[in-house]
């Protein structure tokens, strides 16, 4: 039980309601017993006063009729009155005798007296009068002590409720929190197992540990994302990385074997050159994914206009394009800002443009659209007339290395989309590839304050040095 | 050109030392960091190549920190297997003044160690850029062969008037892109040779000498005189 947050939350707040009720029953204590019972002997005083003027005005006689005459109309028990001799020997009153314990000298005291036989706590007032007689007036307290005993069992009733309920409340919410934070720990240990299939109960509550789980979750996804990603890579990359490579060390292989004339020896090496080439283009492009996927080039986030970004990449392939004689319109709504990588953009731009380029046929139309969307974001699309992308590719395409059939016998690592998809995720959108029948549409929106997240761990608001804002400045 | 190179690779070392004699530059090698801030800091050199990661307790980016701190103002160039872009990034804030990552082309870093050279020795300035009978104004934006006046698109305009500026010199198809376009990644495809090409057709009209060359496995060069 110890080391629990739910038991020790429990635990202080059993003490908190302690605390307010023992500060809610100390002044009513005080109260009652200070305060009323001053008043009361005060009331007590001006009475045995009243009795003493009654004394001296009728005499001993008068006071006596004077007594017998209230003690008969009185409640019984309720007030005590006694008139004694200067021996204590009673002479009018309801006690029978002059309590023990009560001194002989005159004052006021609040003690246990013997009263008709019966012990009772009781404030006596003690009044000495001429002629050596006495006077006692009092009032038992006997009948208050239900009302006392009450208020204790209250006191008592309620801390006990307090102590009852709190533990118990702290053990079921500790029962409670132990049984979903043991699901979370199952769940996690499967997934540090190597399980990533796995994901934690939520429930509909929607409360704190729930959104925890909701975060925790989504985290997850991410995860498995990356790491499916990541085996999908080494699958892809034994591949295409094993064919130039494999080529290449073949040969170097025969260089050595057959010796040739040393011109056909330096186109080989020429060739050779060429097969290193590839595996490095490789290589780079795999780093940038990375370097992408794991947000870091967050650093780099600053305003940038697509529109114009777009318009340079149109006018970069544009010479490409007539070659193919393919006709690349290009249609925007002016200046369109968003918060992103110009780097990044413009790479993803051109990727989309040269992807388009690449299945367009000769004498086809590409084009490219930046328009403003209802909730600010830019939306950039690229739409070719080529043979389009089966429905069930499409989401294959944006994979690593993968590569249509169509696109078969065309250059290309298969990295293109992917890195689009890669950049869109970065700047919290998706890559979307529609029908044109015939063609492919492949569309981004960009949202215009894609905030990049303070996580970034080299986020130390580092803008690039090398690389000035966009293309579109120098435009 | 006097170049010092600090790499601590021999086979690297040798390979540009080699190729640095072989284009008539002058080389001192530095194996690791000490030896290099020492050679640095003692002899002038037109041109330093710095390698990041370094045996001994000094690395590359230390050395360049030291020496702009001393007021060293030798252009720099680091080599560097590391090409994440936030270690580009590092590595000119540090006081680099360009960033080649390995494995590289020879032609690539002999043609970046010539621009740098160039820009400190305060070529660069504006005004009339002339190669053989071939004139560009940057000012007026006018160009002109012999006394036929071309016409050029913006972007032509400003890719013959980086070859220009950087005359005689092999000009790689990464360095237009990164100072003509402003594009830091590799386009995979030949968009680059592309608008080479469609310049060519406007500066080089039939029957006139060729001054825009295709330099093989490095890059184009605009030039007047005689190439291998």
């Amino acid at each position: 039980m110890m080391r629990s947050s739910a038991a020790s939350l429990a635990l202080g707040y059993v003490v908190l309601g302690m605390t307010a009720l023992v500060m809610f029953a100390a002044p009513l204590w005080y109260a009652w017993h200070v305060t009323i019972q001053e008043g009361r002997a005060e009331i007590l005083q001006a009475d045995a006063q009243r009795l003493a003027d009654v004394f001296r005005r009728d005499g001993a006689d008068g006071l006596k009729s004077f007594i017998d005459a209230r003690v008969r109309m009185q409640i019984a028990g309720e007030r005590i009155l006694l008139l004694t001799d200067s021996a204590f020997h009673p002479l009018a009153g309801n006690l029978a005798a002059w309590p023990r314990n009560v001194p002989d000298s005159p004052g006021s005291y609040t003690l246990d007296v013997e009263i008709e036989h019966h012990v009772s706590h009781a404030t006596l007032v003690h009044v000495a009068l001429p002629g050596g007689y006495n006077l006692l007036v009092g009032r038992d307290l006997g009948m208050f002590a239900p009302l006392e005993t009450r208020f204790w069992y209250g006191l008592t009733t309620a801390v006990a409720v307090l102590l009852i309920a709190g533990t118990l409340g702290g053990l079921l919410t500790r029962r409670a929190l132990m049984s979903r934070i043991h699901s979370i720990r199952q769940t996690i240990s499967a997934i540090i197992h190597g399980d990533l299939k796995h994901r934690l109960p939520t429930h509909q509550r929607g409360d704190e540990l729930d959104t925890l789980t909701r975060t925790i979750n989504g985290m997850l996804d991410q995860i498995e994302l990356l790491v499916h990603g990541v085996s999908n890579v080494s699958n892809s990359i034994a591949h295409d990385l094993r064919t130039p490579l494999a080529e290449l060390r073949s040969r170097l292989e025969e260089l050595a074997l057959i010796r040739p004339q040393p011109q056909e020896t330096f186109a080989e090496i020429d060739a050779a050159v060429a097969d290193v080439d590839r595996v490095i283009r490789i290589f780079d492009a795999l780093l940038r994914l990375a370097e992408i996927d794991a947000g870091m080039r967050r650093s780099g986030f600053v305003m940038v206009d697509v529109a114009a970004l777009a318009a340079a990449a149109v006018e970069f392939y544009t010479p490409a394009a007539e070659l193919r004689h393919i006709d690349i319109g290009f249609e925007s709504e002016g200046p369109l800002h968003v918060s992103g990588d110009p780097v990044l953009l413009a790479q993803a731009l051109g990727n989309l443009i040269d992807n388009a380029l690449k299945y367009a046929p000769e004498h086809g139309t590409i084009d490219v659209g930046v328009r403003a969307a209802a909730d600010g974001a830019a939306r950039i699309t690229v739409v070719d007339n080529g043979p389009g992308i089966a429905d069930d590719e499409k989401s294959k395409v944006v994979e690593r290395f993968y590569r249509g059939d169509a696109s078969r016998g065309t250059p290309g690592v298969g990295l293109g989309l992917s890195l689009v998809q890669a950049v869109a995720k970065l700047h919290g959108s998706t890559l979307l590839l529609s029908d044109r029948h015939p063609g492919l549409c492949a569309s981004l929106a960009l949202p215009a304050d894609a905030q990049p997240p303070p996580a970034s761990p080299s986020g130390t608001g580092a803008r690039p040095v090398d690389l000035p804002a966009a293309a579109a400045a120098s435009t | 050109m006097k170049v010092l190179l600090v790499e601590d690779n021999e086979r690297v070392a040798q390979f540009v030392i080699k190729g640095l004699h072989e284009a008539g530059h002058t080389a001192d090698h530095a194996g690791n960091g000490r030896d290099g801030m020492f050679l640095a800091a003692s002899s002038p050199y037109d041109v330093i190549i710095m390698d990041r990661m370094l045996p001994g307790e000094i690395d590359g980016l230390s050395i360049i920190e030291v020496l702009r701190k001393a007021g060293t103002r030798t252009p720099i160039l680091i080599l560097s297997a590391l090409s994440a872009v936030d270690e580009r990034i590092r590595g000119l804030r540090s006081g680099g003044d360009d960033y080649l990552t390995k494995p590289f082309a020879f032609g690539e870093l002999l043609a970046r160690l010539d621009a740098l050279r160039r820009r400190a020795q305060g070529i660069d300035r504006e005004g009339p850029l002339t190669v053989g009978d071939l004139h560009l104004d940057p000012l007026t934006r006018k160009v002109v062969r012999g006394d036929r006046a071309i016409a050029l698109q913006p972007r032509e305009f400003k890719l013959l008037e980086y070859l220009m500026r950087h005359a005689g010199q092999v000009v790689t198809r990464t360095m237009l892109l990164e100072n003509v376009w402003d594009y830091h990644f590799d386009p995979q495809t030949n968009v680059v040779d592309v608008h080479i090409s469609k310049l060519r057709q406007k500066i080089d009209a039939e029957r006139e000498r060729p001054l825009l060359r295709t330099v093989r496995n490095a890059g184009y060069m605009v030039t007047a005189g005689d190439v291998q």
